[in-house]
């Protein structure tokens, strides 16, 4: 008898955690979803009587239902940019393109093979701690003042237990404290000041004119940039920029065999990028003063925290 | 009398907890399907450069399982769709495919200890959802979201955006960029030429 009632406390207790039934609401859109699916059928055989079942024949048509969704921040978006620039850009696009496979990958290709991934991937972290100052600043000027104490404490942290950044102890389990993905062109994307057009820099690739103020400030908020002999200054530049490449070796090559226009390719994967990643800062910015304001007030100051 | 009781009550907690099971929440359907890529991938029992093609052929089979193939198409050439001939879209679907299979087909058999977490869903609408998944190496964590949209009761990928890059949006510029100079034969030449090359 024991042991009846032992098996069936045992399969109820599979039985129930095995079972898809969680909370999300999405379970209840799930078993919803069918009828939308007969009924978009039926309203396009309605449009088109002799159609076949072929999906081949079908037109193309917009998600209309998406627009439900417009305060949606992940409803699929469509962004482009100007590209006036276009013929200047596709030259100095081909001038990177040599510059990293003659001299970035074999260099980093070379360094991978001496220096071990953790050593790599310490040096990274080095050089990402010292990226604090326009982390720092951009949280503030965005009046994210959470990102901004977030920054702090990650930089003393890392500095003190990390020994001077080479460990990135905060953004472990017990602390969690995330880098804050942020520079200064996005403050001025948050500020409203639209993407502008494309440009591509030598040796620093694909930008706006608003994402150029982040080449810029970094020369100013980058520590590195105060070392004194220039040669110095060049060198360290270079291994991080060596050091990086040996961590991500074969991305730039996949997404360029990937392409079929290379050049527009990572335009356009450039451009989605940041601005979703401004996207992103937009919703926390205005998440904080309260609720639902999607357009961004003029002055940053007013929208700050518990005002 | 009780056992019987106990066992009928048994059964019918089982019955009870079973209805639910339909095809699959969104999730849970992708994530199945990674995991399969994830076990072709790393099965121990296919090594070397001969087993290469055993796992090609075997993640095509999956790639059409996990993928609405002609809805990813469709999505890529958008409005521009509507100009090609139902046999150009026919070729496009598989050009399109051998595209993405040389592109991502030896990225993604190169993969070995990375770990892969699935940790949301969003509804985009009522037949199309958005999981959330990411990418774990030593260095660092990528985002793949995969888009699904409900087809015939199997939930189908419609896009991938890694790293906050839509990949039918990424395909769709570029295509945009062609045929806004040329027409739907030039981009299937375009097309033909990058799969027979390399």
């Amino acid at each position: 008898m024991k042991n009846i009632l032992a098996s069936v406390i045992g399969v109820m207790f599979f039985v129930i955690a095995a079972c898809p039934c969680n909370a999300d609401p999405s379970n209840d859109a799930l078993s919803s979803s069918q009828p939308p699916t007969t009924f978009k059928l039926v309203l396009s055989a309605k449009e088109n009587p002799e159609k076949t079942t072929n999906p081949l024949d079908e037109d193309y048509h917009e998600d209309e239902n998406l627009d439900e969704y417009a305060n949606n921040e992940i409803k699929e978006e469509r962004v482009d940019i100007a590209d006036p620039l276009e013929s200047v850009n596709r030259v100095t696009h081909q001038f990177n393109d040599k510059l990293y496979f003659w001299a970035v990958k074999p260099v980093a290709q070379g360094y991978k093979e001496v220096v071990p991934e953790s050593a790599r991937i310490s040096v990274k972290n080095f050089f990402s701690n010292l990226g604090f100052p326009a982390r720092f600043l951009s949280c503030l000027l965005q009046a994210d003042l959470s990102g901004a104490a977030t920054e702090a404490r990650r930089f003393t942290i890392n500095t003190v237990w990390g020994i001077g950044g080479l460990l990135d102890p905060s953004s472990g389990k017990e602390l969690n404290l995330q880098e804050q993905n942020t520079d200064l062109g996005q403050t001025l994307g948050v500020w409203g000041i639209g993407q502008g057009f494309y440009i591509v820099w030598p040796v620093f690739g694909p930008s706006t004119p608003r994402d150029t103020v982040s080449i810029a400030g970094n020369y100013f908020l980058d520590p590195v940039a105060y070392l004194n002999p220039w040669s110095a200054r060049m060198g360290v530049n270079v291994l991080d920029k060596v050091n990086a490449a040996s961590l991500r070796i074969g991305d730039y090559e996949a997404l360029k065999d990937a392409a079929v226009d290379p050049y527009v390719a990572f335009r356009d994967a450039y451009v989605q990028y940041r601005y979703k990643r401004v996207k992103a800062r937009q919703a926390k910015w205005s998440s904080s003063p309260g609720p639902a304001e999607t357009s961004v007030p003029a002055n940053p100051e007013s929208s700050k925290r518990g005002q | 009398m009780k056992k019987h009781f106990i066992r009928l009550f048994a059964i019918f907690v089982i019955l009870i907890f079973s209805v639910p099971v339909y095809a699959g929440a969104p999730l849970d359907s992708v994530k199945k399907c990674v995991n399969e890529v994830i076990g072709i991938v790393g099965n121990p029992k296919l090594k070397g450069e001969a087993a290469k093609e055993i796992k090609k052929e075997k993640l095509r089979v999956l790639y059409k399982e996990m993928f609405d193939e002609i809805e990813f198409s469709k999505r890529t050439l958008a409005r521009n769709w509507n100009k090609f001939t139902p046999d150009q879209r026919k070729e496009f679907v598989n050009l399109f495919e051998q595209v993405l299979e040389k592109a991502y087909g030896d990225k993604v058999l190169s993969y070995t200890n990375e770990k892969v977490e699935f940790y949301k869903e969003s509804k985009l609408s009522e037949d199309q959802f958005e999981v959330q998944s990411k990418i774990i190496t030593s260095s660092k964590e990528v985002p793949v979201f995969y888009r699904v949209i409900n087809s015939n009761g199997k939930w189908k990928v419609y896009d991938v955006v890694v790293e906050n890059v839509s990949l039918v949006q990424n395909y769709r510029t570029q295509f945009n960029d062609i045929l806004a100079k040329d027409n739907p034969a030039k981009l299937l030449e375009i097309l033909r030429k990058k799969v027979s090359t390399h």
